[in-house]
């Protein structure tokens, strides 16, 4: 296609514009994912390039170095010693002596059993008690267990790529107080470190224990979780009385092939999923600058006064008035009984017992959760769109209507794009609202019970996700390969979107 | 009480982009220096280098005699002055002017002393209670210098200080400094882009482009005899016009023909071209407007010429004027030369013959753009290449 | 006169004025017969040029007035309209008002109800009293929910505040190796559901006895640990510092340290309660995580989990009004808090819409 330049451009009409627009976008997109291509060939070119340029420094380190250094590529921190670092000397060497008590007790023997899960099986046998008078008693025979091996063989290999690290960061010092003495320099002591700890080093103290947390409580489960993906731990496998194995793709399989049980169930979610972030997120957004809207509109009387009832639903946490209000429209709740009482209806209308009635519900109890929240984020960025576009605006000829869609939408748009993709995220995970709304029922007859529990039609990946683990058969394989799924999904939109959003703001503009 | 030098000093960000190239400057004792350029010259990196708040990448700094690459800004014995005052806005004027001597422990007494101290110099007394929010644009500044001056620090450092100030507080804040300099007598460091800053307050002035020092000299020398196109146009307002045109020779004299007005070059430029054996060339003329006449017809070298824009100072009258080659000129005339009648004609439409004097005539050679009279010898050498590297050989900090 | 002229000209069909100066130095006194004396009388194309301009400006100026004047009459029908407008939103705000605030009214309603413990078909009690606190108290595990709920507010919101400042300040005011990639990092760990952590951090704290009636000790280090992951907000409130206070603080001599303490922490006053309360505000909504870490042990639950479990399918009737009861309980301090320190919510929230 042939790019046009600004005027030819500008004498489109509003229709060509937009086709012009939607043209360049598709026409991009060969071209933004061979930058992409591009962007992971250099990634690992570069990455292969340290890789080799870290081995001929290790050499060349080696080759030139002090015997001290030669001395350290065997025990480390034995340079630091002899350059007077006793603190990061002692550090290194307390180091690698535990990594490799470690390696030796048990460390090696998880690692071993890493690529079986496990050989032996536990059994149960009868056999004659000494207690009993030689009466047969059932006797469990422990074998491996294949969740502790996964989960220690996985930190094995963590722990060996951490020492790998130190070993080099050993080295590298080495070669640095070398270069130090040569220059006839003073090397910094062990007080120089101490102080460097709340000075120039400070950031590393202040992420050290937000980073281990992290790490722990985050990256080693979700490593731990990503690779049970892979093996068939699930009730019946539990690891300790069954061993599990890998099985490869089998569940990416069973998920995703084409008209099983799995899938359609699935399939089903996500779309329901997808549907419900989509409405949930824009309803509430829509809605909620539509209230701040009208309360900051000028003559508005005791603005502060709806504001403070907003707001308060806000406070109240949010699991009391959603347990509520999922009784209030109970089959024999107060809605209801009000109803029936009053002669508008014979029968109670079965709020949540009606597929599409409850979606409809949950988007509606969606958007009261929704709107005090909305309404107070916008109502700070309404505030800041500066008055004089306004009047220009009221100069020019526009009317309220052409006012709000020419002037505070884009603005708004632009300004909380990220916020909007954000909140599409976290309604994907939005746990809270359907399950203590419906607890993702009505019951889907037709595709419902699968993956050993019982999914309904409001039920979206996030509480398919935590039925399954919690369910009768605590599915964990299923569970993670769902969990995959939504990281895929997510992931996928965030990289869209963030590429569609004009010129991401960068952090360093705002200082 | 100390003098800073600079040898080799460079600034590269990333891998290869170069913010500051081979700076080279003797700061001496009680020297007022003043770094100025256009936005991005990199006259703050450099400062901010001596300062402490950004690496060196090579090269070296000496304050007083001692290399201080990596010391910590606290142990370089330098106080500073932010552009936008970068006061603590949590602190009361008295705990801001403060905040240094408390890290250090010094004893509470001494602190109270030096501070109101500092405040009466500055005149600030009277708000030592206030927080920084609560005063004008020219008291937070006052308590940024105050700040600076009761750490009795060796050097001190200004960036920008005057830029965030309107005009009118500029100028009186600029009269101010020049009296705090005689009463802290020490080495100042200041940066700015304000070429009137610079001729007023720097006893040297250190011009910047694209990392490169451009000249350094006191205020009249890089008034007078600038050593290139930058810095006759960047000094001076309004700028100095400059022209293509061609310097001849004709049995000994002079000649320039710019817009297509053939003049000769006599005077003392005519005598200093001859001395340096100057060849003819193609150049670029240069003429301040305040050194332009207005003349008549009957002048053989008057060039004839169209009002655009006719500006009243008050004082004096700016006119923009095409000439018959089409290109734009400036004219600055003192409106105390005119009679009322004459002024009031000079209005858009009007035709006007003006001369420029050979005495403040400036030429540079139309490739290097270096000043004929102050470029090395070496003309070849000059004129081949394009780089502004070559210029920083003859801005050696001459010697005081 | 003497020594200046003014003249004209006529040039390519074009008169053109033209100003002479200096004359007399060239000339002499010998003036030239050109010279016009009345020199007033100038018809220099500019100079008409430029009146005519003036003269339309003010014509123009007239012209607006008008318009103005019709305005006024306009803006009579114009403030009719916007009274009905105004009217309203008014009853609009009205009626929200009444929907947004009628759920937690009824609810206040039915936990003072003596007369039935189940679900009801209206909301005012036909008899009032205080048996469903007084049970809540004393025939439910509520008092240990609320206080292992309370305990782990409290916890979050001292370490949770500590965890995120430190992640903020750092990875807002330093620029180090591996910055980009920590960051990057962490954005791509929250696209992974949290719930997936929980089946492995779930066996791990049950093998140190953290899960079932234990869980709140569990569930406080799992809240804490990740807690750093939370930094966004409060980072992008220290970007909005400008680092030349940093700068002016090293050149006072404040190592990064004291540079955090004494210069940062205290000029960021609203985003730090933001963050407490946030923290305080955690543990009480949680749901998932506690559901899961107490494992369906009413000895385990926190207020969320424990209150749900109230109103299970076989509960449901006998402990409805003291779920009620409940809800005020819980609710009543937290909206205290909460709209004690709304100031500082909203301006967290704001700055973290806008940052994204």
């Amino acid at each position: 296609m042939t790019k046009l330049d600004s005027l030819a451009y500008l004498k489109l009409n509003k229709w060509q514009k937009f086709i012009y627009k939607l043209k360049c976008f598709f026409c991009a997109i060969p071209g933004w994912l061979d930058d992409k291509i591009r962007y992971i060939n250099r990634f690992f070119k570069k990455l292969f390039f340290k890789i080799g340029e870290t081995f001929v420094d290790v050499w060349q380190t080696f080759k030139n170095g002090s015997w001290s250094t030669k001395v350290s590529f065997l025990v480390m921190g034995f340079g630091n010693f002899f350059h007077k670092q006793w603190l990061r000397g002692l550090v290194f060497l307390i180091l690698e002596v535990v990594f490799i008590l470690y390696m030796i007790l048990a460390g090696a023997y998880w690692l071993s059993m890493f690529g079986s899960l496990g050989k032996i099986e536990t059994r149960t046998e009868m056999v004659p008690s000494d207690l009993l008078d030689g009466e047969l008693v059932e006797q469990i025979y422990y074998g491996d267990n294949s969740f502790k091996i996964l989960l220690y063989g996985l930190l094995t290999i963590f722990f060996i790529i951490a020492f790998i690290y130190t070993w080099r960061l050993n080295v590298k010092q080495c070669k640095i107080c070398d270069q130090i003495t040569r220059a006839g320099k003073k090397i910094k002591s062990s007080g120089d470190d101490l102080k460097s700890m709340v000075d120039n080093d400070f950031h590393k103290t202040l992420l050290a224990l937000p980073v281990a947390g992290i790490t722990m409580f985050t990256v080693l489960p979700i490593i731990f979780m990503i690779l049970v993906a892979f093996t068939n731990y699930d009730k019946n496998h539990d690891g300790l009385m069954n061993l599990f194995q890998w099985v490869g793709l089998d569940n990416f399989n069973s998920v995703l092939t084409f008209g099983s049980g799995m899938q359609v169930a699935f399939g089903e979610i996500l779309a329901w999923t997808l549907i419900w972030a989509f409405f949930a997120t824009f309803s509430c957004y829509f809605l909620g600058m539509f209230v701040a809207i009208m309360i900051n509109k000028k003559g508005i009387k005791i603005k502060k006064f709806w504001r403070t009832i907003l707001v308060m639903t806000i406070a109240v946490p949010q699991f009391i008035s959603l347990l509520y209000i999922s009784n209030l429209f109970a089959d024999n709740g107060i809605v209801n009984a009000t109803l029936m009482n009053w002669g508008w209806i014979q029968s109670p209308i079965k709020f949540w017992g009606d597929g599409t009635l409850a979606k409809i519900m949950v988007l509606v109890i969606n958007i009261w959760v929704g709107i005090p929240y909305l309404m107070l984020i916008t109502t700070g960025i309404l505030m800041n769109i500066p008055a004089d576009l306004y009047e220009s605006a009221r100069i020019d000829g526009a009317n309220a209507f052409q006012q709000f869609a020419k002037i505070t939408l884009p603005y708004m748009l632009f300004v909380t794009g990220p916020y909007l993709l954000t909140s599409f995220v976290s309604n994907i995970n939005n746990f809270n609202v359907i399950y203590l709304l419906t607890q993702g029922g009505p019951t889907n007859p037709v595709w419902g019970d699968v993956g050993g529990y019982v999914a309904g039609d409001t039920t979206i990946l996030i509480t398919w996700l935590f039925g399954i683990t919690t369910g009768n058969d605590a599915n964990y394989k299923m569970a993670s390969v769902i969990g995959i799924l939504i990281f895929i999904v997510v992931s996928v939109l965030s990289l869209v979107v963030f590429s569609i959003m004009p010129a991401t703001k960068r952090e360093d503009d705002f200082s | 009480m100390a003098s800073v030098k600079l040898t080799n000093v460079k600034k590269i960000y990333g891998k290869n982009t170069v913010a500051v190239h081979d700076f080279n400057l003797d700061i001496a004792d009680k020297e007022f220096i003043v770094f100025v350029g256009p936005s991005g010259c990199g006259k703050s990196t450099t400062l901010r280098m001596i300062a402490g708040l950004e690496d060196i990448s090579e090269g070296t700094v000496e304050i007083d005699g001692r290399v201080v690459n990596d010391l910590l800004p606290k142990d370089r014995g330098i106080a500073m002055v932010f552009q936008n005052y970068a006061l603590y806005p949590h602190l009361t004027v008295f705990e801001n002017m403060a905040f240094s001597l408390r890290l250090k422990k010094v004893d509470n007494d001494e602190i109270y002393k030096r501070v109101t101290e500092a405040a009466e110099v500055l005149g600030i007394t009277e708000y030592l209670t206030r927080r920084p929010r609560e005063l004008s644009g020219g008291q937070r500044q006052r308590v940024a210098i105050g700040r600076a001056m009761v750490r009795d620090s060796k050097v001190f450092l200004m960036d920008e200080p005057l830029s965030n100030l309107d005009a009118k507080l500029r100028n009186q804040m600029r009269a101010e400094i020049i009296l705090l300099r005689k009463k802290i007598n020490t080495t100042f460091i200041y940066v700015t882009h304000d070429q009137t800053e610079a001729m007023t307050l720097g006893d040297r002035i250190v011009i910047m482009k694209d990392g490169y020092i451009m000249q350094v000299g006191s205020p009249s020398q890089v008034f007078e005899m600038p050593d290139n196109l930058f810095v006759a146009e960047f000094i001076g307002a309004p700028k100095m016009n400059t022209v293509h045109t061609a310097l001849e020779l004709e049995d000994g004299k002079y000649y320039v023909s710019p817009f297509g007005v053939k003049m000769p070059v006599d005077g003392d430029k005519g005598e200093a071209l001859k001395e340096k054996g100057v060849e003819a060339q193609d150049i670029i003329l240069g003429v301040r407007p305040e050194h332009i006449t207005l003349s008549n017809s009957k002048n053989p070298c008057a060039v004839p010429c169209q009002i655009r824009v006719n500006e009243m100072m008050g004082s004096e009258l700016h006119l923009h004027v095409t000439t018959p080659t089409d290109e734009p000129l400036v004219i600055r005339v003192p409106t105390v030369d005119i009679l009322p009648n004459q002024l009031a004609a000079l209005v858009p439409g009007v035709r006007i013959y003006v001369t420029f004097r050979s005495k403040v005539m400036h030429f540079f050679n139309a490739q290097s753009e270096l000043n004929l009279l102050t470029m090395p010898d070496s003309t070849e050498e000059a004129t081949t290449k394009e780089s502004p590297a070559e210029t920083d050989e003859q801005v050696q900090p001459e010697n005081k | 006169m003497t020594d200046k002229d003014i003249k004209q000209i006529e040039e390519n069909g074009e008169m053109i004025t033209v100003v002479e100066f200096g004359l007399d130095e060239q000339k002499g006194k010998s003036k030239s017969t050109k010279t016009e004396p009345n020199a007033i009388e100038i018809d220099a194309s500019g100079v008409e040029e430029f009146l005519e301009r003036q003269e339309a400006a003010q014509i123009h100026h007239v012209r607006s007035a008008k318009e103005q004047s019709q305005d006024n009459k306009r803006h009579g029908s114009q403030s009719k309209r916007r009274l009905v407008g105004n009217t309203i939103i008014h009853i609009v705000l009205a009626i929200m008002s009444i929907i947004w605030i009628a759920p937690f009214v009824f609810i206040v309603f039915e936990s003072f109800r003596c007369e039935s413990t189940g679900l009801a078909g209206y909301i005012i009690p036909h008899k009032w009293g205080f048996d469903n606190y007084i049970r809540l108290f004393t025939q439910t595990e509520f008092p240990r929910w609320f206080l292992s709920t309370f305990l782990m507010g409290l916890v979050c919101a001292v370490v949770q505040t500590v965890f995120i400042l430190a992640m903020s300040y750092a990875l807002s005011r330093n620029r180090f190796k591996g910055r980009k990639f920590l960051m990057n990092a962490m954005l791509v760990l929250g696209m992974f559901p949290g719930f997936l952590t929980l089946i492995l951090l779930y066996t791990l704290l049950n093998g140190w006895g953290l899960t079932g009636s234990n869980a709140p000790y569990g569930l406080v280090l799992i809240y804490v640990a990740s807690s750093g992951m939370g930094y966004y907000v409060c980072k992008g409130f220290f970007d909005t510092i400008s680092h030349s206070l940093d700068e002016a603080a090293m050149v006072d001599g404040a190592s990064k340290f004291q540079i955090f303490y004494k210069i940062i922490i205290p000029m960021s006053k609203p985003i730090i309660i933001y963050t407490i309360l946030m923290g305080f505000m955690g543990p009480w909504g949680d749901f998932i995580t506690a559901r899961f870490m107490s494992d369906n042990d009413p000895l385990g639950f926190n207020v969320a989990t424990g209150l749900q479990w109230l109103i299970g399918e076989t509960r449901v009737d006998k402990y409805y009004t003291t779920f009620c009861a409940g809800g005020v309980i819980v609710a009543l301090p937290i909206t205290l808090l909460f709209m004690f320190l709304q100031k500082y919510y909203v301006a967290g929230v704001t700055g973290g819409a806008v940052k994204g």
